[in-house]
């Protein structure tokens, strides 16, 4: 089912959840709304669901304008990050909830919960309670009851946030394996943007209501069209300075009063005829070398994070996030020289914080 | 250094050291509670008194505090060896009995001194007497003493105080409950001829040594229950000794029931004699008409029942669903509605008796429903009530549905329920504990409900249970109080079998709820 999201508004008093908001879902998709809490996205996903009416714009699912159709009528699937079971109910109880609602005959009701409890891994649960299931479990039979009516569209709200660590890595796969199999449209809501690269074919960055960038994990992560999104893709995440670009000895120059880089022809050619502009580059862009033309920095803090050493480091004004092989030893205090690598730098117009590569 | 790790390692009979530990304990307490009795007399009741204020309670106290001194040191001495008992148990316990000892002895020197305790100033005639027949034999008189300046003589037959025959037992017994300077007019019989002598007693100093063994068994056995005690029932003793007040009061109820009459809790039948026991009580629920008013106990039963039965449905059946509008749905005036019924919940009913009364008769016109809930009908009784309770049943109803989250009733909305089924398959499945507690404290209410009743009913058909109590006891005629005691208890029958079953959810009121969904 195609989900068309045009001009969508809503409005709580004088606050503004969501503002001109325009998504176009294909069928079949996964796409991840990420962004800060508070971002609009979670109210998004409920003007989806039918729970919230929208001030104003419309849904489309299919062809059909849903906004004032009622939740039950829209065929949808939703996962909360609560789970929301009913503790009152047995597993089989909660999972056939939706089909009892619709009246389907009772030995069909066994057949299909049997079918997708199997399938969710929780097919020897049935007849216990929620409150005596583990986390994973309760969030499987959660998944169970959305999938169960074989939904239009799958809801997500932040899903995985409750799961420990290595839960949610596995839960992760299963999820992304289940809704390319059944090929269902699926929207995601998280705020966690390793679960949405790694999981969505198109991601939405969402930020104080406003729509940021909508496009792949890799269009995003490499090509940022705004100075938030640049900054809230990736972890660690992109470093910026203020930077004046110049033709120089016939290449282009980025520097302030203590870098000066050479740019690739192509980007500096963008991005020198706007004067000061916020240059991005991201950590693992930089190499911690031993000599050569670089730039000498102050290392403030280090972090070992195992496969690499994440160095905190200051020159001038500008301080930056730097990935640094750990077998170095570098410690806090120390010097270091570091090598921008300049073929993936992003630049920013100050004013409209849009970026100067990719408009 | 040496000598004391000497004296530890080394386990004899005795240790010196624990010894005296122990009896310092006992001293310390023997002290602190001794200054406590000085500055009750000596300071507090001088302070009293001076500002004219007739007071016993320092007195009392200090009494208390004399009585009980003692056996508090004896406790000291046998906790202080507690920690002995494991290691050393003979020890433990000859070091504890040593300590009592010497504590016994301090102790009954102090009441010497200041005779107090078995030494306290006692009624006397100054003369001693043995059991005879016909009365008691006068055996010795204390020279100069009142008897013999009266004109007892040794082998004098008391045979009675002015009518009343005594033996020597009473006549002991009377002296001593005697206060000071009373007069015994004494009936004698002297040598064939009977006179009689009045004697007055005095206050004499009580230096029989002889009362101080018991005294010293007791200290004793204080001090060796005080070793064993187990720790842990300490304070169930404590709290059953709080409570005992209570339970004595309904331990009363149900031994009045069942006999002719009590005093204190002692059944006794016409004669005063104990026993007595009777169903003569109960006799009201089989036709018996123990008021007057020629109306059955069973009729009496099913209004109160009516009441209760009504008052929960309705303060369930509303304060659910407003509770549920008030936590759930945004609406204008919704804050100004929860203040208000805020309010409501602290008015007092009892100044809105008047308007309601015309309000009742109102409605009691009105045709059709007007014969169930006008004036002076179980139902439109209970209406009142219910109006009163639902300030309360609201609040609480939208205090458990706050605590149910969104995500829930948002899941069932998506999975197609509507918001009515949501509300009575998800919702209201949720709060059950809150849905009982309300509706037992409303069912009780209703059942033991008394002023409403009492002012909107008249005449004899629709009185309820505690408006029938009040009927018996009459302010003209003798009340017969084992009777009411026995429909109050009929009257509390249904509260005790509601409260068995239902106590589970009372206490388990956190346990179902919203448990397990996050």
């Amino acid at each position: 089912m195609e989900v068309k999201i045009e001009n969508l508004k809503k409005q709580f008093g004088q606050v503004i959840g969501v503002k001109d908001l325009d998504l176009n879902v294909r069928d079949g998709e996964f796409v991840a709304l990420l962004g800060p809490s508070g971002c609009g996205k979670t109210t998004t996903l409920l003007m989806l669901a039918g729970i919230y009416k929208p001030t104003d714009g419309t849904i489309r699912f299919g062809d059909r304008v849903v906004n004032q159709v009622q939740p039950r009528d829209r065929n949808i699937g939703m996962v909360f990050q609560s789970y929301a079971l009913y503790p009152h109910m047995t597993v089989f109880g909660n999972i056939s909830y939706p089909l009892k609602l619709k009246k389907v005959p009772k030995q069909e009701q066994m057949e299909r919960v049997e079918r997708v409890a199997n399938t969710m891994g929780i097919g020897g649960l049935l007849d216990r309670r929620p409150g005596q299931l583990s986390g994973g479990q309760q969030q499987r039979v959660a998944l169970g009851r959305a999938l169960v009516k074989e939904p239009d569209i799958l809801l997500f709200d932040e899903p995985l946030s409750n799961l420990d660590a290595r839960l949610r890595l596995t839960m992760r796969s299963e999820i992304k394996q289940l809704q390319n199999r059944l090929g269902i449209t699926a929207i995601y809501v998280t705020h966690d943007q390793v679960e949405a690269m790694t999981m969505a074919d198109r991601i939405a960055v969402m930020n104080q209501g406003v729509l940021q960038a909508f496009d792949t994990p890799e269009d995003l992560y490499d090509r940022p069209k705004t100075l938030f999104v640049a900054g809230f893709v990736g972890n660690p995440p992109m470093n910026f300075a203020d930077v004046s670009v110049m033709a120089e000895h016939g290449g282009f120059t980025a520097r302030n009063e203590s870098i000066r880089l050479q740019v690739p022809a192509e980007r500096g050619q963008k991005a020198a005829a706007a004067g000061k502009v916020r240059m991005g580059i991201r950590p693992e862009d930089i190499h911690v070398v031993d000599e050569g033309d670089a730039v000498t920095a102050e290392v403030v803090i280090v972090e070992p994070l195992g496969r690499d050493a994440m160095l905190d480091v200051r020159f001038g004004s500008d301080q930056f996030l730097v990935l640094a092989d750990p077998q170095k030893h570098i410690r806090a205090g120390d010097q270091v020289k570091l090598h921008f690598d300049m073929d993936s730098v992003q630049f920013f117009d100050l004013q409209s914080e849009r970026s100067l590569l990719w408009n | 250094m040496a000598a004391l790790a000497h004296s530890d390692d080394t386990p004899g009979v005795l240790d010196v050291h624990s010894l005296l530990r122990t009896i310092r304990n006992g001293l310390i307490v023997v002290v602190a509670l001794s200054l406590i009795v000085v500055i009750l007399t000596a300071f507090l009741r001088p302070l009293i008194a001076s500002v004219k204020v007739d007071e016993s309670v320092t007195t009392t106290l200090a009494q208390l505090v004399i009585l009980v001194l003692p056996y508090i040191a004896y406790i000291a001495a046998g906790s202080a060896v507690r920690d002995q008992l494991s290691d050393h148990p003979l020890r433990a316990v000859l070091t504890a009995l040593l300590a009592t000892l010497v504590l016994f002895v301090v102790i009954s020197i102090g009441h010497f001194v200041f005779h107090l305790g078995p030494f306290v100033p006692t009624s006397s005639l100054e003369m001693t007497f043995t059991e005879a027949e016909g009365g008691a034999l006068v055996e010795s008189l204390v020279p100069g003493g009142v008897a013999e300046e009266a004109g007892v003589q040794v082998g004098d037959l008391i045979t009675a105080v002015r009518r009343d025959p005594v033996t020597s037992g009473t006549l002991s017994a009377l002296i001593a409950r005697s206060a000071e300077d009373s007069p015994f007019r004494l009936r004698i019989v002297r040598g064939g001829e009977e006179t009689q002598l009045t004697v007055r007693t005095v206050l004499a100093g009580n230096d029989d040594l002889g009362k101080l063994l018991p005294g010293l068994v007791v200290a004793l056995i204080v001090t060796a229950v005080a070793i064993f005690w187990p720790g842990q029932w300490t304070p169930y003793v404590i709290l059953l000794a709080i409570l005992l007040p209570l339970l004595i009061g309904y331990f009363w109820l149900i031994i009045a029931t069942f006999s002719y009459r009590t005093e204190g809790l002692i059944p006794l039948d016409g004669q005063g004699n104990v026993g007595g026991w009777t169903l003569n009580n109960w006799n009201f629920l089989f036709g018996a008409d123990i008021s007057g008013l020629n109306v059955s106990i069973w009729q009496i039963t099913l209004n109160s029942l009516i009441i209760a039965v009504a008052m929960m449905v309705i303060v369930l059946l509303v304060s659910s669903m407003a509770g549920y509008a008030l936590s759930r749905m945004n609406f204008a005036g919704r804050r100004a509605f929860l203040s208000f019924t805020l309010v409501l919940h602290g008015f007092p009913a009892v100044t809105l008796l008047i308007p309601i009364f015309f309000v009742m008769s109102y409605l009691g016109k009105v045709p059709l429903v007007g014969e169930f809930i006008g004036f002076n009908k179980p139902v439109g009784i209970s209406l009142v009530m219910v109006a009163f309770e639902l300030p309360l049943g609201v609040w609480l109803m939208k205090g458990f549905f706050d605590n149910i989250p969104w995500d829930i009733e948002r899941s069932a909305l998506i999975d197609g329920a509507s918001r009515w089924r949501t509300y009575w398959e998800i919702l209201l499945p949720q709060i059950r504990p809150g849905i009982l507690a309300l509706g037992i404290f409303a069912f009780i209410g209703g059942w033991n409900a008394f002023l409403i009743p009492q002012t909107y009913s008249t005449g004899a058909g629709t009185i309820n249970l505690p408006v029938f109590l009040r009927q018996l006891i009459n302010e003209t005629a003798p009340v017969n109080w084992n009777q009411v005691a026995a429909v109050g208890m009929f009257q509390l029958i249904p509260v005790f079998i509601i409260f068995i079953f239902a106590q589970e959810y009372l206490l388990n009121i956190y346990a179902g709820g919203t448990k397990g969904s996050s």
